[in-house]
């Protein structure tokens, strides 16, 4: 049966008078027959679920009129409203809107201030008698998680989940329709959907991936097309004729509740209700039993038919003193960046372990889950064996995450299996027991089925379990890598489930441990190891994993295997000209034009064993170098970076030749004292002023940002400067030029004055009277050359 | 109500920094900027605020209890059909900031004009994401969105930066400014957005956009 929901309230509570800037809801006391009169026309039209007028009725929502105190009551009358318009004929559902704020770190609101008030506001729904609640309109997959767990906790009744998506196919905060479907499934709601911002042609799509992501029966409420502007009024330009064209293509791709958002009216409802009762029910494919994991933005299937997952393991202070300190001391600086890294090497999932002893390891995991969520799209892996911390993580992470792990032993089945089925969690199954490790494959598949068995008790299904084949130290016992592969081999035929293990436990007490890491980690491989636990900077377990996807058929052909930079016979980077044929004076200078630093080094000491001296180095390759790239970038053929690449050259090869020749001093060109003006906290331009020059020659005073004219004229006297460098970046710090230049004179120093910044011209220098403006760094080089000959 | 969005930054626009730092098509190790878009990714602190208001576009006035005048030539023509408008801030934070001015006075010259270049990339990408999450509330009222304009672009003076604060509420994430009306942390923004209907009876002003509309001509991120 296709269900069909009412549609748009608030225009047609408009056109019953209510006052733009009045609180819609409060209309649910004051005059309850106009809402009746709404719904009355609903049913009439054929809507057979009705949705109170309660969408802004959440405490946080009514504060903005002072009717906080007044929640439960509207509410209830809102449910009493629709009840009596129903009159038996249709079923009620208690609709929640969105907060207006968003939950934190997004924004202000502490995740337990909005859970609390939706558990309210459902608790006075389901209490007045709604049949339904329905959380819609939203735009956070974390604000849907708290109304979600709140109504869960309130009441019985089934509940409806509708986000809200942009043009782009995602919500605002960035969740995919399958991210959304996988999540909201695990957590327990019992319709998922789709509702407002857009219309009908746009939300098939959406339908149809949430469709093939959930079983759960799918609903669609359309706005009547993209609004427009006509006449002083917004209009949903859509007729109730071309909406409810759009019925069948919403049915097939799965929705089997359907109803109307913004601009819908009952005429709207009355064309979808005629058009449906044409359609059948639309035929469900069952989501194939995958595991999937989720972020807030992203899902992960582990699968024996899908490419190897890898688990990241670095997030992870055992053993681990100084990110152990770190996290101590509050810090989650290190564990971000493990988190970042880990993925550019590959990491699919990210376990995130806080065990350290003598901390809140529920609110470390918590600040963990949060930020590394704030950065990161990859789903995680929550590591504990503290129930405490395990519901902290799973209740702030905005996704559907992994616990690490669940063995058979009685109290942690009894701990752990309702927090995963609460929060909607897979679990890592560990067949250990309360006797120990078992030490045959037949015995961990006896371990791993009473987990399986206590998880489907607690309402856990397929798709929620990962099994770890358990990994001994072969150096204990020569059966430990048999024994595993049996295990994996036992597992895909006994369960079918995904495999996970951490590997690295094999070669314990073994020389060249990376050699049988990789070797078991190969074996494994082909016994059905799914979604290993490794550090993914580990390049031969890269390597080994490249070379088993191509043998086990899981990259076709071996073609990206083929492709890897390593198994290049010619690597890919053009071999670069041979230095030693090349002069050395002019390979300095070749090095410094291409800003390789890392050459110039043993240039210069080949250069200085050669016999040249210090001011022969400098002329014939640094300064002959520098010129050369002053004329390409003021042609456009090399950029900024290039030519700081350049600098560092420069610099490394000076600190080199001061190395090896200390006495011998490099001669300047002359004394510049540089600064950024006062009231200017812009210091990066000045810093690259000040390094092109101090590496062309120049001996460098650089006072630094925010300097006061005085500071500068002193600076420029007490060193006898030749030049004064004056930076300003802005239009309201630039006069300050004029200050320093008049205070210069006053105080009868000779020094020349060069200016730049964003915002200062040729103009402008000239009438404060500057003796020279400099657009760029390299300019800045040159004009100082000037200058210095000038004087 | 004020609304803060600190927007998730999952990634920072490799092509955007490049572009940024002036490199516009030259080869360059492109793993230097990966890298520095994630060390920026690792040390924004994003925040964002904003405020809607009622705008009178005769009168150029945001109103508000202290209602505030907007002069110059182009932003008032680029509001001409505003009827409300978002007054926004974003920031990324004064850590990023340190770890440019670090990276410099190390010798890493041209990777700290890298890390600044993906810092000014990821308050843009907020100041974007900002502008999504409003757009999802005003669209169904009819409103769309003119594009966003800052103090200092065209002839609209530094001197609305207080005003610019006040009405976003920019303080309560940490934006301050300073004497010389200079923003800070320095990678911050403040940005004003009309919002306009369809309305057939007055035409909206279509001034040049983005780096099309900007003076500095020689600028070594200007696109094109």
């Amino acid at each position: 049966m296709i269900h069909i929901f009412d549609g748009a309230i608030g225009t047609m509570l408009q056109n019953a008078g209510l006052k733009p800037g009045a609180c819609p809801e409060l209309i649910n006391i004051e005059q309850p027959e106009i809402i009746q009169s709404v719904h009355r026309a609903y049913v009439e039209a054929g809507a057979m679920i009705l949705e109170t007028n309660t969408f802004g009725a959440s405490a946080l929502k009514l504060a903005h009129y002072g009717l906080a105190d007044r929640m439960a009551e509207i509410n209830t009358a809102g449910v009493a409203a629709a009840k009596k318009a129903a009159q038996g004929k249709a079923k009620v559902a208690g609709s929640m809107g969105p907060t207006g704020q968003f939950i934190q770190p997004l924004g202000d609101l502490d995740f337990e201030e909005a859970y609390q008030t939706y558990y309210a506001q459902a608790k006075a729904l389901a209490a007045a008698g709604a049949d339904y609640i329905i959380i819609e309109t939203s735009i956070d997959l974390q604000e849907m998680r708290a109304a979600l767990l709140a109504a869960k906790a309130a009441s019985s009744i089934p509940v409806i989940c509708q986000l809200s998506y942009s043009e782009d196919n995602r919500t605002v905060t960035g969740t995919d329709p399958q991210t959304a479907a996988i999540t909201l499934d695990a957590l327990g709601a019992d319709i998922i959907g789709v509702n407002c911002s857009l219309g009908p042609e746009q939300l098939v799509p959406i339908v149809k991936i949430l469709a093939d992501n959930t079983d759960k029966p799918i609903s669609v409420q359309p706005n009547a097309g993209m609004p427009k502007f006509i006449n002083g009024q917004t209009v949903f330009p859509m007729t109730p004729k071309d909406f409810a064209r759009w019925t069948p293509a919403l049915i097939e791709a799965g929705a089997s509740y359907i109803g109307g958002c913004c601009g819908t009216t009952p005429e709207h409802i009355q064309a979808i209700a005629r058009t449906a009762q044409n359609c059948s029910e639309p035929p469900r494919k069952k989501p194939l039993p995958q595991l999937k994991l989720t972020s807030r933005s992203q899902t992960v299937m582990i699968d024996a038919a899908l490419p190897t997952v890898w688990i990241g393991e670095r997030i992870n202070p055992t053993g681990r003193k100084k990110l152990a300190a770190e996290i101590k001391e509050g810090s989650l600086l290190s564990v971000k960046k493990e988190a970042i890294d880990q993925i550019k090497a590959g990491a699919a999932l990210l376990d995130v372990n806080m065990g350290i002893a003598g901390i809140d390891q529920a609110q470390a995991m918590k600040r963990a889950v949060t930020e590394i969520a704030q950065i990161t799209a990859a789903p995680l892996v929550i590591d504990t064996s503290d129930a405490a911390a395990l519901e902290a993580g799973l209740r702030a992470y905005p996704g559907r995450a992994l616990i690490n792990s669940v063995s058979a032993e009685p109290e942690r089945l009894k701990t752990f299996l309702p927090l995963a089925r609460k929060y909607g969690a897979a679990i890592l199954c560990l067949p250990i027991t309360a006797e120990g490790v078992p030490d045959t494959a037949e015995k961990r598949v006896d371990a791993v089925r009473r987990i399986v068995e206590a998880a489907k008790n607690y309402g856990l299904k397929a798709g929620d379990f990962l099994l770890d084949g358990l990994v001994m130290t072969v150096a204990a016992d020569e059966k430990a890598c048999r024994e595993t592969l049996r295990t994996l081999q036992l597992y895909r035929r006994e369960f079918g489930y995904p495999t996970t293990m951490g590997l690295s436990n094999i070669s314990y007490g073994l020389p060249n441990r990376p050699l049988i890491n990789s070797t078991f980690f190969a074996m494994c491989l082909a016994a059905g190891l799914d979604a290993p636990i490794i550090n993914p900077y580990d390049e031969m377990m890269k390597n080994t994993l490249a070379a088993g996807a191509a043998l086990l058929g899981k990259d076709p052909n071996g073609r990206s295997y083929s492709r890897m930079e390593s198994n290049l016979k010619v690597p890919k980077q053009a071999a670069v000209a041979e230095p030693s044929t090349m002069d050395t004076l002019a390979a300095i200078k070749a090095a410094v034009i291409d800003g390789e630093k890392e050459r110039i080094e043993n240039l210069v000491s080949q250069a200085i064993a050669e016999g040249n001296d210090t001011n022969t180095i400098t002329e014939k390759a640094l300064t002959a170098a520098m010129n050369e790239i002053g004329i390409d970038f003021g042609a456009g053929r090399v950029f900024l970076p290039q030519v700081l690449l350049s600098a560092e050259a420069m610099r490394t090869a000076f600190l080199k030749i001061k190395e090896l020749l200390p006495a011998q001093e490099t001669a300047k060109l002359g004394t510049v004292v540089i600064a950024t003006v006062k009231g200017d906290v812009h210091d990066l331009g000045k810093n690259i002023v000040a390094a092109l020059l101090a590496n062309s020659g120049f001996a460098l005073i650089d006072l630094g940002k925010d300097i006061d004219s005085s500071a500068i004229v002193k600076a420029a006297i007490e060193n006898q400067a030749d030049i004064v460098g004056l930076c300003a970046l802005m239009t309201t710090t630039m006069t300050q030029i004029d200050h320093v230049i008049q205070a210069l004179k006053e105080a009868g120093s000779n020094a020349k004055v060069m200016v730049g910044g964003a915002a200062v011209t040729q103009e402008y220098a000239d009438d404060a009277g500057a003796d020279a403006y400099a657009p760029d760094g390299v300019a800045a080089v040159k004009l100082a050359r000037h200058l210095i000959g000038k004087k | 109500m004020m609304p803060i969005y600190n927007a998730p930054l999952l990634t920072i626009d490799h092509k955007e920094a490049r572009r940024y730092a002036g490199l516009m098509t030259a080869k360059f190790d492109e793993q230097a900027i990966d890298a520095a878009c994630e060390e920026a990714l690792l040390l924004a602190e994003p925040h964002g605020i904003w405020n809607i208001y009622e705008y009178d576009s005769k009168t150029h006035i945001v109103q508000n209890e202290k209602p505030f005048q907007i002069k110059g030539s182009k932003i008032t023509a680029h509001l001409n059909r505003a009827e409300k408008v978002i007054i926004l801030a974003a920031t990324v934070g004064e850590t990023i900031e340190k770890a440019v001015t670090r990276h410099f006075s190390e010798g890493r010259y041209a990777y700290s004009v890298l890390l600044d270049a993906a810092a000014t990339t990821a308050v843009e990408q907020i100041a974007d994401a900002i502008e999504k999450a409003i757009q999802a509330q005003i669209s169904a009222k009819g409103y769309t969105m003119r594009w966003r304009f800052s103090p200092g672009y065209g002839d609209w003076g530094l001197d609305a930066q207080p005003e610019m604060l006040r009405l976003s509420d920019a303080p309560n994430i940490g934006i301050s400014l300073t004497e010389s009306l200079m923003l800070y942390p320095r990678k911050s923004i403040t940005a004003i957005i009309g919002l306009v209907r369809e309305n057939n009876e007055t035409p909206i002003v279509h001034l040049p956009h983005d780096c099309a509309a900007c003076d500095k001509t020689d600028c070594i991120s200007r696109k094109n």
